[in-house]
C-alpha cells in the first residue's frame, strides 16, 4: 500500500516540492520585492489572515453561490435541450447553428453587456456561467445519444421493447459517461465565467479579491484568490471523477 | 407433429438489390435446422426477416398459422456479436427479456438464474460483460434468448466469433442444453460442418438473388457428439453441400476482393 503510494505519487509530490521551494527562493532572494511577486509562504499567511478576517468566506461563498446556480441551470437546460436534439431532427437543425455559433464565440467578452442588463450583482455571473457551461453539456448529451450502439438498439427490439424502454434501458445508460464528461468540462469552463465576470464588475467574489488586491498591488492576497480557485477547480474534478467511477463504472477497467 | 413456422414465398429487395426470391419452408415444431451459404445469400437476413427485425416484400411467415408482425417474446433471438449491456451484470442481462415483457417476478429470476446455470455460467450472476470471455458472454447472449422461453430459437452465427476449439465445445454445449427442452430452431452459420452437426435439416441458400438450393436432411442418430465429425457419412454430407455452394462461395470471394 505504502510501497504503491510512493510509486504513484513520489514524482508528482517531490516535483511540486521542488517547484514550491524554488518560487520561495526566487521571490525571496532574486525579485525580493512583494510588489512584483508573493512567496508561497506569504500566501499561506494571506490565506490565513483573509480566512480569521471572515473575507476569504464573504469572497469564497459568493462566488460559489454563482457558479453553483448557473452550473445546474446550464446542466439542466443542456441535458434537456441535448434530448431534444437527439430525438428530433428537426430541432436538431434548428439549434445546431446556434449552438455551433455560440460554443466556439468567447461569450466571456459579453460579460460587460450582461452587467449593463443585470448590473453589479450575481445574476450577471450566473448568465455567463450559463453561457459557459451550457454548450459543452448540450453537445455531449446529443452526441451520447446519438452514438448509442445500433447493435444494442436492435437487441432489444428483438425483444418487441418500446421506444421508451430502449431510450431508458439503453440509450440513456450507453449515454451517461457522455453527459458526466460535457458536465466536467463545464466545472474549469462555468469558474473561469465566475472570475472573469467578476473581474468585469463586482461587489464581491474571488474575482473581485483578485482585482482588488491587483489594484492595491497586494500580491500575497492576489494570489490567495488565485490559490483557493485552483484548489477549488481541481477539487470539484476530483470528486467529479470518483462519481464518474460511481456512476459508470463499465467505461473503466 | 405440427407446424411450427410455414414460410411462403418469402422475398426481399433492398431498393435496386434482390436479396432474398421466394423462399418456401415449412418447419416442424422441435426441429433444429440451419442455414447454409456463401456470404450474401440472404441467410442473415432469412433469419431477421422471422425474428420481425426487417420487414419482408413479398410473401407470408405464419407461426402456429398465424401471421408474424415485427418482433415478439415468442421468437428468442441470439446475436452474431454478444450485444450484452455493459452496464448491467450477467444476471441483469440474461433478465432483459422479460423486464421488456413486464414480468420480472421471483419465478422469472429463478427461471433465468436456472438458465445461467444451464449454460454454465453458474457463479457468475453477478459479473460484468467485460470481465468474461467471449465464449462466456455468447453463453449469456443464449441464456438471454432463452429466459423468456420461446418457442422459436433464432440464432445468428452465433459462435462465428469464437476460436475453433470455444466453437466445438460451444456446439456439443447447445445441442446439450436443446435436449433438454427441443425449441425449435433456426441457425446461421458459414460453417458447413457446424450445421451438419448440429440439425435435423441443412437448408443450403445461393445467391444472387438469394434463394433456398437445397434442403438436405440430417438423419445421423442423436444424441450427437464431436466424434460423430469423423464418421464417413458426416463427411460425406458436409461434402456434398460444399459441393453445391463451392462455385458461389468462389464468386462471392472473389466479389470481396474486387
Amino acid at each position: 500500500m505504502l510501497e504503491r503510494l510512493r510509486q504513484n505519487y513520489l514524482a508528482g509530490f517531490l516535483s511540486v516540492t521542488g517547484g514550491l521551494l524554488f518560487w520561495e527562493l526566487v521571490s525571496r532572494l532574486l525579485v525580493a520585492n512583494p510588489l512584483f511577486l508573493a512567496a508561497p509562504s506569504q500566501i499561506v499567511q494571506a490565506i490565513y489572515a483573509l480566512t480569521l478576517t471572515g473575507e476569504m468566506g464573504r469572497h469564497l461563498s459568493i462566488s460559489a453561490i454563482e457558479f453553483a446556480i448557473g452550473y445546474v441551470i446550464a446542466s439542466v437546460i443542456g441535458i434537456g435541450v441535448g434530448f431534444g436534439m437527439a430525438s428530433s431532427v428537426r430541432f436538431k437543425q434548428a439549434m445546431q447553428p446556434w449552438i455551433s455559433g455560440l460554443y466556439a464565440t468567447p461569450t466571456i467578452a459579453l460579460a460587460p453587456l450582461f452587467i449593463l442588463w443585470l448590473g453589479i450583482g450575481i445574476w450577471s455571473k450566473v448568465l455567463v456561467v450559463i453561457f459557459l457551461v451550457l454548450f459543452p453539456v448540450t453537445i455531449n448529451t446529443e452526441a451520447g445519444l446519438r452514438t448509442t450502439s445500433e447493435r444494442l438498439i436492435e437487441m432489444l427490439r428483438s425483444f418487441g421493447a418500446s421506444r421508451s424502454q430502449i431510450f431508458f434501458k439503453v440509450s440513456l445508460p450507453s449515454a451517461l459517461p457522455f453527459i458526466l464528461a460535457g458536465l466536467k468540462l463545464g466545472i474549469g469552463r462555468g469558474l473561469i465565467g465566475v472570475v472573469v465576470a467578476e473581474l468585469f464588475g463586482s461587489r464581491a467574489g474571488l474575482g473581485r479579491l483578485i482585482s482588488q488586491s491587483a489594484d492595491a498591488f497586494n500580491m500575497p492576497e492576489l494570489f490567495a484568490g488565485v490559490i483557493v480557485l485552483a484548489v477549488a477547480g481541481i477539487a470539484m474534478t476530483a470528486g467529479f471523477g470518483w462519481l464518474e467511477k460511481r456512476l459508470v463504472p463499465w467505461t473503466k477497467d | 407433429m405440427a407446424r411450427k413456422l410455414e414460410i411462403s414465398g418469402l422475398g426481399k429487395w433492398f431498393g435496386e438489390l434482390e436479396a432474398l426470391r421466394a423462399i418456401d419452408v415449412a418447419v416442424e415444431q422441435g426441429e433444429f435446422i440451419s442455414v447454409v451459404g456463401p456470404s450474401g445469400c440472404g441467410k442473415t437476413t432469412f433469419l431477421r426477416m422471422v425474428a420481425g427485425l426487417e420487414p419482408s416484400t413479398s410473401g407470408t411467415i405464419l407461426m402456429d398459422g398465424q401471421p408474424l408482425a415485427g418482433p415478439g417474446g415468442n421468437r428468442g433471438f441470439v446475436f452474431q456479436n454478444d450485444s450484452l449491456l455493459p452496464w448491467r451484470t450477467v444476471l441483469s442481462n440474461a433478465l432483459i427479456g422479460p423486464e421488456v415483457a413486464g414480468q420480472v417476478a421471483a419465478k422469472e429470476r429463478q427461471r433465468t438464474h436456472d438458465l445461467l446455470q444451464l449454460v454454465g455460467l453458474g457463479g457468475f450472476e453477478s459479473y460484468y460483460p467485460r470481465q468474461l470471455s467471449g465464449g462466456m458472454r455468447q453463453r449469456v447472449n443464449l441464456a438471454r434468448a432463452l429466459a423468456i422461453d420461446p418457442d422459436v430459437l433464432l440464432m445468428d452465427e452465433p459462435f462465428a466469433s469464437l476460436d475453433a476449439q470455444t466453437r466445438e465445445i460451444m456446439q456439443t454445449e447447445l445441442l446439450r442444453i436443446w435436449e433438454q427442452g427441443r425449441k425449435t430452431v433456426l441457425f446461421v452459420t458459414h460453417q458447413i460442418d457446424e450445421a451438419v452437426f448440429l440439425s435435423d435439416r441443412v437448408l443450403v441458400f445461393a445467391r444472387r438473388p438469394g434463394r433456398l438450393q437445397e434442403s438436405v436432411e440430417i438423419t445421423l442418430p442423436r444424441p450427437r457428439s464431436l466424434t460423430v465429425k469423423r464418421a464417413p457419412e458426416f463427411v460425406a454430407i458436409v461434402d456434398h453441400i460444399w459441393k453445391m455452394i463451392e462455385d458461389d462461395v468462389r464468386s462471392a470471394v472473389l466479389d470481396e476482393h474486387a
